[in-house]
């Protein structure tokens, strides 16, 4: 068995009434001492995904089991502990506790644990010496750059030595010079005892990095002659949070446009009739579609690749239709 | 969380927003302030009374059998009855006294209200001076220091001029209105233009049986009875107190609230490295607390300095001194429970929130 593994994870959000999936059956699995990539641009459930392994939020659907220990299932007690003990977090805005110094914030996870403050004094002198601000000590983070804040933000994920850390798009805020320190000291950190987990849209890291996980493959962008579809009345031709690369026109018959709403209801968006399209933003803008499509009567239907519509229809794109 | 991990956090947040801090615990400060000072006057009226009543060196008082026992408002008996109370059993020595709230004129200033006594030479509680000299004669007065005459200023009550010969100091009845001593002779003038009437028999021992009309008060029933008198004016005080105690606690609440506010993100955070929503809550009560209890200590030193705005006589008790700091951590915890749904509401995944 895997040291981590993610096994068809789900997340579902509330957003403003409907529902979003930024992460629909995931898979995945990794080993210790492994320096895990997560990329794909925003929105794509990197930071859910993230936020899910911490044990900060519960999945809908699915398991996350790191060192035999179901995540997903913690409560209480048990999560605290987890968040505590099991894993070290690097946060994208640093999060340093603006009143504390570089010292005494990477002191926090140790106090929050119950550990002496001469130990966990000593603990976080080793780490900043390690992360090289011996001589910073005692600044405040307003008095420190943003690449020695995240480098104070790693030494406090690291302080009670987890064998699980995750940084959340850690060179995000940081200049060319100061992202080559910190993705070096990830690399580094990822040894036998400890997994680094780091999501990403800077896809410099996949060359250090032992996996790169792609949270959004790239649609397909090879060119088809139009495949037409028939469907019967009531069948879903695409669903809400789907990925696809093609662009419906309607030769016969009519389509619903519908959303899913959060109480597990639907919102008709619209009906699409013959000589129409619909679902042109979603491949366009490389998104999941926003809206699911199911024939209304008997329809027959021209899919057509991005690059064929556009020649059709020219003046697109209008307004979105089922993205 | 370690509470030295929770007091760590605590003290650093407190040092980092020391300004706020300051600005929150100097108004607070100014009311608990206010709030000793309310006690003051409370309890300065009860100890007026006290230094009055005491100070004519009696072990009772015979009064009408249909008066208050209210020292300043006695129902008048004939001047004969106090040889009659001396000849009574169980009574040492008698002395006859007259209490009557009057209003004396000061040549240049406006009407002063003052509390004429009049005793005879010799007899109980003439010795009331504590600068000059007491009482000798017809025409002569001490007055209390409050009154602002020295010894030789003159003024007069009704159709009486009389000449100060002695200050005294803590004597006053009614909230702060000055005692004037004067001879039995002159009271009698100012204030029953010039009948044989008297307010009360001083005194000692105390008297088996009683000629018809009159009975025996303790002294200490007088001075309760003359502090009902007062009871309006002291519960409005004790009421004021309470609405003092609620601003201090807005004020601290205030402060919590909005830093509380600004550390939506430390709190997210927080909890996200495994701090529980109860740790979270110690802290803000940890600090609300601080605040309050440094308010409160500050709030001594003022109220030291606020006393002479007021015209009454302030006492504060040393129980008010003791109540204060616990009133502050009960504030301290209630203004912390203002800003705990946001403790409690922190979402840790925020903490991801770029």
């Amino acid at each position: 068995m895997a040291q981590l593994e993610v096994r068809d994870l789900t997340m579902e959000f509330d957003s403003g009434g409907y529902i979003v999936r930024p992460l629909d059956k995931l898979t995945l699995e990794a080993e210790d001492g492994e320096l895990i990539a997560l990329l794909g641009p925003s929105g794509c459930g990197k930071t859910t995904l993230l936020s899910c392994l911490a044990g900060l939020l519960t999945p809908t659907s699915g398991t996350i089991t790191f060192q035999g220990t179901d995540i997903g299932s913690l409560t209480g007690a048990a999560v605290a502990e987890h968040r505590q003990n099991t894993v070290g977090v690097v946060f994208q805005a640093f999060n340093l506790l603006a009143s504390l110094s570089a010292r005494k914030n990477v002191m926090v996870p140790l106090a929050l644990a119950g550990v002496g403050r001469r130990e966990a004094g000593r603990r976080a002198d080793e780490l900043l010496e390690r992360v090289a601000l011996s001589e910073r000590l005692h600044h405040l983070p307003r008095q420190l750059s943003g690449g020695q804040q995240q480098r104070v933000a790693i030494a406090r994920a690291l302080v009670h030595d987890p064998p699980l850390v995750l940084a959340d798009e850690p060179t995000a805020h940081l200049d060319h010079i100061q992202v080559e320190g910190i993705l070096l000291l990830m690399r580094e950190l990822a040894t036998a005892g400890r997994m680094v987990v780091v999501s990403t849209h800077d896809d410099r890291i996949t060359h250090i990095a032992d996996r790169v996980v792609e949270l959004v493959p790239n649609a397909s962008t090879a060119e088809h002659e139009p495949v037409e579809i028939c469907l019967a009345a009531g069948e879903i031709l695409f669903e809400q949070g789907d990925r696809g690369n093609l662009v419906y026109v309607i030769e016969e018959g009519s389509v619903e446009i519908f959303r899913e709403r959060a109480d597990r209801g639907e919102e008709l968006l619209t009906v699409v009739g013959a000589g129409n399209y619909f679902g042109e933003i979603g491949p366009i803008l490389n998104l999941p579609r926003s809206a699911s499509a199911r024939a209304a009567e008997p329809t027959r239907l021209s899919a057509l690749t991005v690059r064929t519509f556009r020649k059709r229809f020219p003046s697109t794109v209008r307004e979105a239709r089922a993205g | 969380m370690g509470d030295a991990g929770v007091f760590g956090i605590t003290v650093s947040d407190l040092l980092f927003r020391k300004r706020q801090f300051l600005i929150a615990i100097g108004g607070a400060a100014l009311v608990f302030a206010m709030t000793l000072l309310l006690a003051g006057l409370a309890a300065g009226f009860s100890v007026e009374i006290n230094a009055t009543v005491q100070s004519f060196g009696a072990d009772a008082w015979v009064v009408a059998n249909a008066s208050s026992a209210r020292v300043a408002s006695l129902t008048p008996i004939v001047g004969s009855a106090a040889g009659r109370v001396a000849a009574s059993p169980g009574v040492r020595h008698a002395s006859p006294v007259i209490i009557v709230p009057q209003t004396a004129s000061v040549a240049g200033v406006p009407p002063v209200s003052v509390n004429v006594i009049g005793l005879p030479i010799g007899g109980l509680g003439t010795n009331q001076a504590t600068q000059g000299t007491d009482v000798r004669g017809s025409g002569e007065a001490v007055v209390d220091a409050t009154m602002g005459l020295g010894i030789g200023k003159a003024f007069s009550v009704g159709p009486r001029t009389f000449t100060v010969v002695g200050v005294t100091s803590n004597r006053t009845l009614l909230g702060g209105q000055p005692n004037v001593y004067v001879t039995l002779g002159d009271a009698r003038t100012t204030a029953f233009r010039g009948a044989d009437l008297i307010s009360a028999v001083l005194v000692t021992g105390i008297p088996t049986a009683l000629p018809p009309g009159l009975t025996v008060r303790s002294n200490q029933a007088i001075e309760e009875s003359s502090l009902q008198q007062m009871s309006a004016g002291i519960s409005s005080i004790n009421n004021s107190k309470v609405f003092m105690a609620a601003i201090a606690a807005i004020i601290v609440a205030s402060l919590v609230y909005v830093t509380a506010l600004e550390r939506s993100r430390d709190f997210a955070v927080l909890k996200a490295l495994g701090a529980s929503s109860a740790t979270l809550f110690g802290g803000l009560a940890l600090q609300s607390s601080i605040v309050a209890l440094v308010a409160a200590l500050l709030a001594t030193v003022l109220a030291q300095f606020m006393t002479g705005v007021f015209q009454q006589p302030v006492s504060i008790p040393s129980s008010a001194y003791l109540i204060l700091p616990l009133v502050a951590i009960g504030i301290g915890l209630l203004a912390s429970l203002i800003a705990l749904r946001r403790a409690v509401s922190a979402d840790p995944a925020q903490a991801f929130a770029g």
